[in-house]
């Protein structure tokens, strides 16, 4: 079993197959040859009973039978002879060409032999089983038995003492050879070999094709398969279509390969764009601590200078660092904690954060009905913190940067409105995007993450809601995002 | 090196804490720096002004750095150009190159590289403007060769010495506390007493006979400097 689950499945395939045809077939023409030469015997059989049948009951029945003009009608006294005297005749009458009689009395002895030339063989005696049978007054017994390395077919014939009596005087028996059964057998034999062997070399080849053709889908696949286990993403099985099942097979598999090599490469730059945001601080850090190191710390003036400067670009990294958890975080989303969050409240405290950060712009709160919903408040706090630090670094100090929320159906929508410079249109599409950097102006000292607006727009879609950003270069950017009321 | 060939550096570069260590670092090390922060700015003031050699970054809120490299040489500018950038691939490096940058730096670089990027670059554009012998007083220091004279007479320092009395000779008048001398000298590595220091400024005034004359001066509790016109 074990070498056979060793084999490829065609290997299995094919073999199995033509297995199931070679014994389909083997019974197939056994059942034939057998059915077809036991044909051949019953009606020799029934040639050799219809021969006989009218020569016995001329010799045994005289009166009643109509068959006067045979030769031996003649001399056929007209009551019922004695076994003895007709057997002679009787057995001479019973032999023909291809056939010879014996006539036996009731004890089993040879009473004549119907054989003419002495260089004839004579008839062998008859199997003394089947012998008893007919006596017995069954009328057909014959079977089938071995003289001399040939087959011999043997008639036995119970001779009754006349016409309807049950009187049995002795038994006639008539063989054949059974040579020319034999020829015609072989010859039908040879046929269904024949047929069998052409049957299995059109099928086996058949079913090599089809099999392989089947099975070549699975190969390229696997060959595929391996190639990307190596590393090669861009493979693809790319299966001529085919509505087979291995067809729809190679299909979703290119399309999952497809989908996987997506993901991959927006991780790759995701972890590129990371590493890239990190080195700029790091960059900075190192070079302000190489010229401190190197005689800027004797002046007390570039000391303050540099270490605000490192200082900025330590805060930085470490916003990035928090920035990156909380992503990773968002994807589980069991990590969301949800309660009812009352709006008032939230931004009555929001504000006295908002009024620090934006200390040299004039924020105000336009506020909306009383609603509850429900929300992660450290989540919703920290995209109101990310959208208000936008708006503060890319409007001048003593710009209105308003907040707010209103009822839309079924959602509540929050606002950060401010009268910057906007965002021009070819960047638009791609804020959302990690690390994007447009070309927008930035007031102040302070560089973003460029993970801000990638982080709301993960924390609003976590909670069932979606961001929206309009924005008219000169004039200013509104992001809103909708949370779903329940 | 005191002298009137103090080299111009223009800085393109958006990041303010790098700009910042940029030119006050340069700017100890004797260069005069301008700091342009988008790429348009950075072409205006090239046009206006000449400089020795152009820091450029290459990720600008404008127009980028491969841009300002590609305008330039198409202008005709042969200033040098030595890109910075935090990308790291060699298609990038290429695309600099090939645009007409001279050098290429990725971020985070070390400072002291940049330095000497900065002096090969020099070097290579300005010919042997630098001169390999500083003289102060009747001292002669050739740092190609080596050799240190006073008054014609041969001295010999140790490469510790002799890299002390390069130092005070190139920037005169300059006071180095111990710790700039030891990170300096010693390497920002070292790590050790900075008696040390004292240890080696006292053999090199002995070797060159600083005794009476007094160039190397002592600041009591700050460090060294050194005047070439001796003790005032």
């Amino acid at each position: 079993m074990r070498s056979w689950m060793k084999l490829s499945l065609r290997a299995r395939l094919v073999s199995l197959y033509l297995g199931l045809l070679f014994l389909s077939i083997l019974v197939l023409s056994g059942y034939s040859y057998l059915d077809v030469r036991r044909l051949l015997i019953y009606n020799t059989a029934i040639r050799l009973r219809a021969q006989a049948k009218p020569v016995i009951e001329q010799w045994l029945f005289p009166g009643k039978s109509g068959a006067s003009h045979t030769r031996a009608a003649a001399h056929v006294p007209r009551r019922i002879p004695k076994l003895a005297s007709i057997a002679r005749p009787l057995a001479c009458d019973l032999t023909s060409r291809d056939t010879a009689a014996l006539i036996l009395d009731r004890n089993g002895k040879k009473l004549a032999n119907g054989k003419r030339l002495p260089e004839e063989p004579s008839p062998p005696l008859p199997d003394p089983a089947y012998y008893r049978k007919a006596l017995a007054g069954k009328n057909e017994v014959d079977y089938i038995m071995k003289e001399n390395e040939k087959l011999l077919l043997v008639l036995l014939i119970p001779l009754r003492a006349g016409a309807g009596k049950k009187e049995i005087m002795g038994v006639a028996q008539i063989s054949t050879s059974l040579v020319p059964v034999h020829r015609i057998m072989v010859r039908h034999g040879i046929v269904l070999v024949l047929i069998a062997v052409i049957t299995l070399l059109a099928g086996g080849i058949t079913a090599f094709l089809l099999i392989s053709t089947a099975l070549n889908g699975l190969r390229q696949m696997a060959h595929t398969c391996r190639m990307i286990s190596e590393g090669d993403l861009s493979q693809r099985v790319n299966l001529p279509h085919h509505r087979d099942e291995i067809g729809s097979l190679a299909d979703a598999f290119d399309h999952t390969v497809e989908r996987i090599e997506a993901t991959f490469e927006s991780q790759r730059r995701f972890v590129a764009n990371a590493a890239h945001e990190l080195r700029t601080p790091l960059t900075a850090l190192r070079g302000s601590m190489e010229v401190l190191l190197r005689g800027a710390q004797d002046d007390p003036a570039a000391v303050t200078r540099l270490t605000q400067g490192m200082y900025r670009e330590v805060l930085r990294l470490s916003r990035l660092c928090e920035q990156l958890l909380d992503l990773t975080r968002l994807d589980v989303s069991s990590n969301i904690n949800k309660q009812e969050v009352n709006l008032d409240e939230f931004f009555e405290g929001f504000l006295q954060q908002a009024t620090i950060l934006g200390r040299d712009h004039r924020v105000t709160l336009e506020k909306g009905p009383f609603v509850l919903v429900s929300a992660d408040r450290d989540m919703l706090e920290q995209v109101m913190f990310n959208l208000l630090h936008n708006a503060v670094r890319h409007s001048r100090s003593g710009e209105t940067i308003t907040l707010g929320w209103r009822l839309v159906p079924n959602h509540v929508k929050i606002w950060v409105e401010d009268h910057g410079e906007g965002i021009p249109p070819r960047d638009l599409p791609h804020i959302f995007e990690p690390f994007y950097r447009g070309v927008s102006r930035v007031y102040g000292n302070e560089r973003g993450t460029g993970l801000g607006l990638t982080l709301a727009k993960a924390v609003v879609e976590a909670h069932g809601g979606r961001i929206t950003v309009e924005s008219r270069p000169g004039k200013g950017t509104i992001v809103a995002f909708l949370l779903p009321l329940n | 090196m005191e002298s009137a060939t103090r080299y111009r550096l223009l800085v393109v570069e958006d990041e303010p804490t790098i700009t910042e260590f940029l030119s006050t670092g340069l700017g100890y090390e004797g260069y005069d720096v301008e700091v342009a922060t988008e790429g348009q700015t950075g072409l205006d003031l090239m046009k206006k002004q000449e400089f020795d050699i152009v820091l450029l970054d290459i990720m600008l809120p404008d127009i980028d750095g491969f841009e300002v490299c590609r305008r330039l040489r198409a202008r005709g500018y042969t200033v040098p150009i030595l890109m910075l950038t935090a990308k790291k691939e060699i298609t990038d490096r290429v695309t600099g190159l090939d645009l007409g940058a001279d050098d290429y730096m990725t971020k985070p670089f070390s400072f002291v590289e940049l330095l000497a990027r900065i002096r090969a670059l020099l070097r290579r554009t300005k010919g042997k403007k630098k001169t390999t012998r500083l003289k102060a007083s009747d001292i002669v220091l050739d740092t190609e060769t080596r050799e240190v004279t006073r008054a014609g007479n041969p001295k010999h320092l140790t490469p510790t010495e002799f890299a002390l009395l390069e130092l005070f000779m190139e920037h005169p008048h300059r006071v180095f506390t111990r710790e700039t001398l030891l990170n300096r000298i010693w390497g920002y590595n070292y790590i050790g007493d900075t008696n040390i220091v004292d240890v080696h400024v006292s053999h090199l005034r002995d070797k060159i006979g600083d005794r009476p004359s007094r160039m190397i001066r002592t600041h009591y509790a700050i460090g060294y400097a050194f005047y070439p016109e001796g003790e005032p």
